[in-house]
């Protein structure tokens, strides 16, 4: 008893053991079967190795002492074996060690060594596979054949996993009992008790059997007598295995068979130990399929549940009994069938039936020692007791009718059916309905047509697995959307590299002023403007504007002419005003001139403001003058001009100041741009006497401001009709225009009509005044805006080579590319502002209902496009409108007329590969899209484990 | 044990719906809402007076009237509706021996719901969420109960009958009373089950959660868009995008989302007037709104940053384009009656792709700028793959 008692403990511990009282030997065994929970059912197969070995175990040791013991106890809970003769069936196992001390150990030994050397080469096989996993130690050798033994079994059947573990305990137990036993009897034993197995597999042979055997447990394979004769002429039958013998001879060597032995035994035992019924029901129900079954007492065969009764009722093999049985004229059970509480011996129907009531296939617990429950997982006690309360199995309702389609023949006859769902076909209407109350069938329903449907299931060892690493993976799903929420920033920036897949826009220096744009309605914000990355778009702008940018030495050049026509003009200034002014102030003259000799001074209109000829000496006035004439160019106030007029009556100069208006005050010069314009306001109205003189006497002034080794020769024309001088050395042509603040006043009755004849155009006069003002507008407003030069300059270009373009003035396309960038609300990068300005075009902003593009430069609502003609609108708007779609189409080569960039490869590699490797190396967001994808896999199936473990 | 546990790697089927994962959508961020001239009025003040829009303010409304269902129409699909809706109900509480399929919910949406039925296209929406998975034969089943139930209902108040056609969305109820009217039934799952679906075995998954999609569509309508001009400039689209090819691919949700955003989005806050509104629709459809590379409408009812437009195929955005500018400048020039439908254009010819002068101003279609191309050109909407709209009607 202690060595038992050690042994099992080992496993499961001593107390279970003890609570496993009056049938130790069984009682153990169920201890020992239930231990290992998590496998449960795997399990079932290879207790019939433990057993075996237990068997084995037991035999060898005969002898010692507690070996005796065991044996004792065994015997006693043999006598069940009498009693009830299904316990023999389902105690394979146990019934070998209630025969051990009588003959039929040996004889088993015996006749089950011989089938087990006729497959030698799957045990070695195997038992190098399954040491090599699991064990370590002294007891390998010994329990190779167990081990093999047990692995044969479990490579026949479903169930993967393999529990290693309560094979390595008792392995690793032998070595502290070695001593009371000789190996080699062990050994024997050993080899003899798997071997038995391994007979009966090769018996059985068929993948059903192996599965029968399985469900059933130990000793299935025994249950499988032989087939009943076809033909009973001469009947000899025999009432212990109710089957009938061909012939007298068959009779008798079933009579003297191992079968007929066993079971003539068994019922011996039985009926010797009637009043041992419960151990032996103790020890039935460890294997006892839980359920509730059913039993056909004609066939003495218990069915797991109606169906597999109904089925086997109407089975050939239940046919032929009562044929035989009718033949005897032996009574006939009614086909009723017996209840049983929990033992149950055979499971009998198709395959499929036995995932029915798959719960019951570890359980031990029977309703015989419920009571004194043995220790096993919380899941098969519930199963139990609610099977046992219930005491029939509550009836599963057959679902997914409409998924069965019938294959009827030519007769109408149903013929075959083909389950949709399972993708499965049967001949048998009962095995149609048999499949549809399937736990495959039901949970191929609860997958694809009702997620919500309870399927039983039984929790193996791998679905546990399957949900630990369900939750662990949630766990680490979550910390990386942790991490990312952090790393949101990274985002944006992965947001910008895929936008364009280019280079950021403006790299450095400050941001542009952020403005929200307000997106109104939906409530959506359209994202933050921050560094961007140059798109494509962006790219071909830039190209061209540095295509279409004028070159530095052309630059230089109109740069020159400009600054010496400044000069000469502020010299031929001065030379005027002492020309007029009276000798009195020649004094005053010479000090002028000592002042203007001074470097301070400003030399020429380079910042593009007005460049004043007023001397410092004429301070009050000439600041007065110079106020006014800024008030005139900013269009707000002609009076105030005239208030100027009126400080500096003592001595005004008639020339006031020049400055530069047009291209050349914008920046807007592109490359062979050779015109650029220069406005002199003068004190009054220009006459074409002072033109004329400005015309004769520049040239000379023009020579003296030449620095000393330019030959430059300057040409002066003289445009009275322009109102203007036009300076040229060739090249590069000045346009000098006169006008006065004076001219916007209305001619105003008499006074000026004295020189009405000489005055310049007027309308000359106010342009040069408008163009005045445009410039100060542009370099106030548009200048500063985003990206607004380089579009206007792209727009210049564009509207020189496109003739639908041409009709828009240069004016009115900087008010509308300000107008659009300014609305625009936020930055807007070259490509973006480009394809903005088509937007707005193409929406059809200059169509004739639009609203006109307002001149901000004149008090009065000027529309600076009002003289377009509709026809000419109407192609530039369907001009804008095609370039849109080609930009959003990346033509934008097209619209710009020049080659398609190629992709930046090179230029971006630094960018772009760092950032790649920074993406695969952290590993959190790089693989992540991979990563999700298979957690999204994996949890479907996760999905169905954790609902059916919920069950 | 279970044959066939695998799923397969077929992965998901799509992401619609369910919070997309970040990575998927980096670009939607950068772009720029494209020009607007009512929002950009500060930047354009108009500098000369505003045509005189009366007549154009006219034929909206009187084409408007032209479009709305009759009477007879509405009360034939009310009817019709309201007895679908009892049956479906009836479904939901007390299924009885009804097992083909488990109903969750069963809603309205679509055109009906939101008010916005044209006339002659009397088909009413209702969605029906199913508690199981949508197989097709649960459809045929619940097609067959509902067939059943509506006809028993109508024989007891002696109003004619009805018929059910199976189609890949649900199943279609017609009456075949005085005035015509039809109600689809239109099949989807509860949203925990998306993922459970099969191709070969289930509805098609774009179809299911275009049905989810419609569901969420109805509810923002309701509760933003009821105001009644929004509707009057849906149907006015609609009928628009109906008659012209290259906005025929707009399908209705981009319209909604479209009328919504020109009636309701200015600087007020206050419904602009239906010519205002029209012109605009036009002008910011003409000015690239639907264009790749823009940001488009955001979608309200899917995760942020979807874009409602990129349901459509490049070609067809480029399409719905071009139409859209060429019925700019043809409203402009005073053809508004040939674009709203008043009045046919030469025999029923497409306005939009006809060289058309008005007063000597000759307005010409455009050529289609997008092409196929050798490489990706436009990689920005490659993996927008909005969730269509198949409320249609």
């Amino acid at each position: 008893m202690m060595a038992a008692n050690n042994y099992f403990g080992f496993t499961h511990g001593g107390t279970q053991y003890g609570a496993a009282t009056a049938g130790a030997a069984y009682g153990g065994q169920t201890g020992y079967a239930v231990a290992p929970a998590a496998t449960a059912a795997t399990y079932g197969t290879q207790r019939a190795a433990a057993t075996g070995y237990d068997t084995a175990y037991q035999a060898a040791a005969a002898t010692q002492a507690a070996a005796h013991a065991h044996a004792h106890a065994a015997v006693a809970a043999a006598s069940a074996y009498d009693a009830s003769k299904s316990a023999y069936y389902q105690q394979a196992a146990a019934a070998y060690p209630a025969a051990a001390p009588p003959q039929p150990q040996p004889t088993y030994d015996a006749a089950a060594a011989k089938p087990a050397y006729s497959t030698p080469a799957t045990y070695t096989q195997n038992t190098i596979v399954v040491q090599g996993g699991a064990r370590a130690g002294g007891g390998a050798k010994a329990y190779g054949g167990v081990y093999t033994h047990t692995h044969s079994h479990t490579a026949t059947t479903a169930a993967a996993s393999y529990p290693a573990q309560p094979y390595t305990a008792p392995a690793a137990q032998p070595p502290k009992q070695s001593a009371n036993r000789g190996n080699t009897a062990y050994d024997t034993a050993l080899y003899n008790a798997a071997t038995m197995y391994v007979a009966q597999q090769n018996k059985t042979g068929g993948g059903g059997g192996w599965k029968n055997y399985n469900k059933g447990g130990v000793g299935a394979g025994q249950q499988r007598r032989p087939k009943p004769p076809p033909k009973a002429q001469q009947l000899h039958y025999c009432d212990v295995c109710r089957i009938s013998c061909a012939g007298p001879q068959t009779y008798k060597e079933h009579l003297e068979g191992q079968k007929h032995k066993k079971k003539e035994a068994a019922v011996k035992l039985a009926a010797a130990g009637g009043g041992a019924g419960g151990a032996g029901g103790g020890g039935g129900a460890g294997r006892a399929g839980g359920g509730a079954a059913l039993r056909c007492e004609l066939c003495d065969v218990t069915c797991t549940g109606a169906d597999a009764y109904a089925a086997h009722v109407r089975g050939i093999k239940h046919q032929k009994v009562v044929k035989l049985h009718t033949m005897l004229g032996k009574p006939i059970p009614s086909t009723e069938p017996t209840k049983l509480g929990g033992a149950k011996k055979t499971v009998a129907g198709t395959p499929k039936i036995a995932f029915v009531a798959s719960g019951g296939l570890s359980t031990v617990a029977s309703t015989s020692t419920k009571e004194q429950k043995p220790p096993q997982g919380d899941k098969d006690k519930e199963g139990d007791e609610k099977e046992d309360e219930g005491e029939t199995e509550p009836e599963v309702q057959p679902v997914g009718q409409d998924y069965i389609e019938e294959i009827r023949g030519d007769d109408g006859k149903a013929l075959s059916f083909n389950c949709k769902l399972c993708d499965c076909k049967f001949n048998d209407p009962n095995a149609k309905e048999m499949h549809m109350k399937g736990r495959r069938h039901r949970l191929q329903y609860k997958k694809k047509v009702q997620p919500d449907l309870e399927v039983k299931v039984k929790p193996s060892m791998h679905q546990r697995k399957l949900a630990e690493a369900k939750a662990q993976r949630l766990l680490v799903r979550d910390e990386i959307w942790a991490r990312r929420r952090m790393h949101e920033g990274m985002e944006e920036e992965e947001r910008g590299y895929w936008e364009g897949g280019m280079e950021p826009w403006w790299p450095r220096g400050p941001l542009p002023p952020h403005h929200h744009h307000h997106h109104h309605g939906m409530g959506v914000p359209y994202g933050p403007v921050g560094r961007r990355p140059e798109t494509s778009d962006d790219r071909h702008v830039v190209a061209k504007h540095a295509e279409i940018y004028p070159p530095e030495q052309q630059l230089q050049d109109i740069q020159r002419v400009v600054s010496h026509t400044e000069k000469a003009l502020k010299s031929l200034s001065d030379a005027l005003a002492d020309h007029a002014r009276p000798k009195a102030q020649a004094g005053n003259k010479a000090q002028n001139d000592k002042k203007d000799d001074k470097p301070e001074g400003k030399e020429d209109g380079r910042d593009n403001q007005l460049f004043s000829f007023v001397g410092e000496g004429e301070a009050a006035a000439g600041g007065a003058e110079g106020a006014a004439a800024a008030a005139a160019g900013a269009g707000t106030a002609g009076t105030a001009g005239t208030a100027g007029t009126a400080a500096a009556a003592g001595g005004p100069r008639a020339l006031k100041g020049v400055m530069r208006v047009g291209l050349l005050a914008k920046g807007l010069l592109l490359r062979g741009d050779r015109d650029v314009r220069l406005v002199v306001l003068c004190h009054d109205r220009p006459t074409v006497t002072l033109l004329k003189r400005v015309a004769t006497d520049l040239p000379a002034h023009l020579a003296k401001v030449k620095a000393p080794g330019d030959d430059t020769k300057y040409k002066v024309e003289l445009l009275p009709a322009e109102g203007a001088v036009q300076v040229s050395d060739g090249s590069i042509n000045v346009l000098v225009s006169l006008t006065s603040a004076v001219m916007r006043e209305p001619a105003e009755g008499g006074d000026i009509k004295r020189d009405d004849k000489d005055v310049l155009p007027r309308q000359k006069c106010l342009d040069a005044l408008a163009a005045l003002r445009h410039a100060k507008w542009f370099q106030a407003r548009a200048a500063s805006l985003q990206s607004c030069v380089i579009i206007i300059r792209i727009m210049r270009d564009l509207c020189r080579r496109i003739p639908n373009w041409t009709p828009l003035n240069p004016y009115a396309m900087e008010l509308l590319v300000s107008g659009v960038m300014q609305s625009a609300g936020a930055a807007l990068s070259p490509g973006e502002a480009l394809r903005r300005v088509m937007e707005a075009v193409g929406g059809g902003l200059l169509l004739d209902h639009g609203p006109g593009l307002r001149d901000p430069c004149e008090k009065e609502l000027v529309d600076a496009l009002g003289n377009l003609p509709p026809q000419k609108r109407e192609d530039l708007t369907a001009s804008a409108q095609q370039f849109l779609r080609q930009i959003a189409f990346r033509q934008i080569h097209k619209v710009l007329d020049m080659e398609p960039l190629p992709k930046l490869k090179h230029a971006t590699g630094g960018w772009k590969f760092p950032r790649k490797r920074r993406r695969s190396n952290t590993d959190t967001e790089g693989d992540q899209p991979n990563g999700e994808g298979k957690v999204v896999k994996t949890e479907e199936k996760m999905d169905a484990s954790e609902n059916s473990a919920k069950k | 044990m279970v044959r066939g546990a695998g799923r397969g790697g077929r992965g998901m089927p799509g992401r619609g719906g369910m919070g997309r994962p970040p990575f998927n959508r980096p670009r939607v961020l950068m772009l720029r809402p494209p020009f607007d001239l009512i929002l950009a009025e500060p930047a354009f003040p108009r500098c000369k007076p505003a045509p005189d829009d009366s007549a154009l303010t006219q034929a909206l409304l009187k084409r408007h009237a032209e479009l709305c269902p009759t009477p007879a129409e509405q009360s034939a699909v009310l009817s019709l509706v309201t007895k679908l809706q009892t049956v479906l109900d009836n479904l939901v509480v007390a299924p009885g021996d009804f097992a083909a399929c488990q109903l969750e919910e069963v809603r309205q949406v679509g055109s009906y719901k939101k008010g916005t039925m044209m006339a002659g296209k009397n088909v009413a929406d209702i969605v029906v969420i199913m508690k199981t998975l949508p197989t097709k034969e649960a459809v045929e089943g619940l097609s067959n109960k509902v067939n059943e139930e509506l006809n028993k209902l109508m024989r007891a108040e002696g109003a004619g009958s009805v018929s059910c056609g199976c189609h890949e969305r649900g199943f279609t109820v017609t009456s075949s009373g005085a005035a015509s009217a039809a109600v689809r039934v239109l099949v989807t799952t509860l949203h925990q089950n998306l993922r459970k679906l099969e191709p070969e075995v289930h509805l098609d998954y774009k179809v299911i959660s275009s049905h989810l999609a419609a569901i969420r569509h109805s509810r923002w309508f309701e509760e933003n868009a009821h105001h009644s001009s929004i509707k009057v400039l849906i149907r006015l689209l609609r009928d628009m995008c109906a008659r012209h090819s290259g906005l025929e691919p707009l399908t209705p949700w981009m319209i909604d989302l479209l009328a919504h955003h020109c009636i309701m989005n200015n600087p007020a806050r206050q419904a602009l007037p239906i010519n205002v509104a029209f012109r605009r629709a036009l002008s910011l459809v003409a000015g690239g709104l639907f264009l790749p590379g823009c940001a488009g409408l955001p979608d309200p009812c899917e995760a942020a940053h979807a874009r409602a437009h990129t349901a459509l195929d490049l070609a067809a955005q480029d399409a719905a384009a071009a139409t859209a500018q060429t019925l700019l400048r043809v409203v402009a020039r005073g053809g508004h009656r040939y674009v709203l439908g008043l009045q046919a254009f030469e025999g029923g010819k497409d306005i939009s792709t006809e060289i058309t002068v008005w007063d000597g101003v000759v307005v010409s279609p455009l050529a289609p700028a997008y092409q196929e191309t050798p490489e990706p050109m436009d990689t920005d909407d490659k993996d927008d793959e909005g969730v269509q709209d198949g409320v249609a009607a």
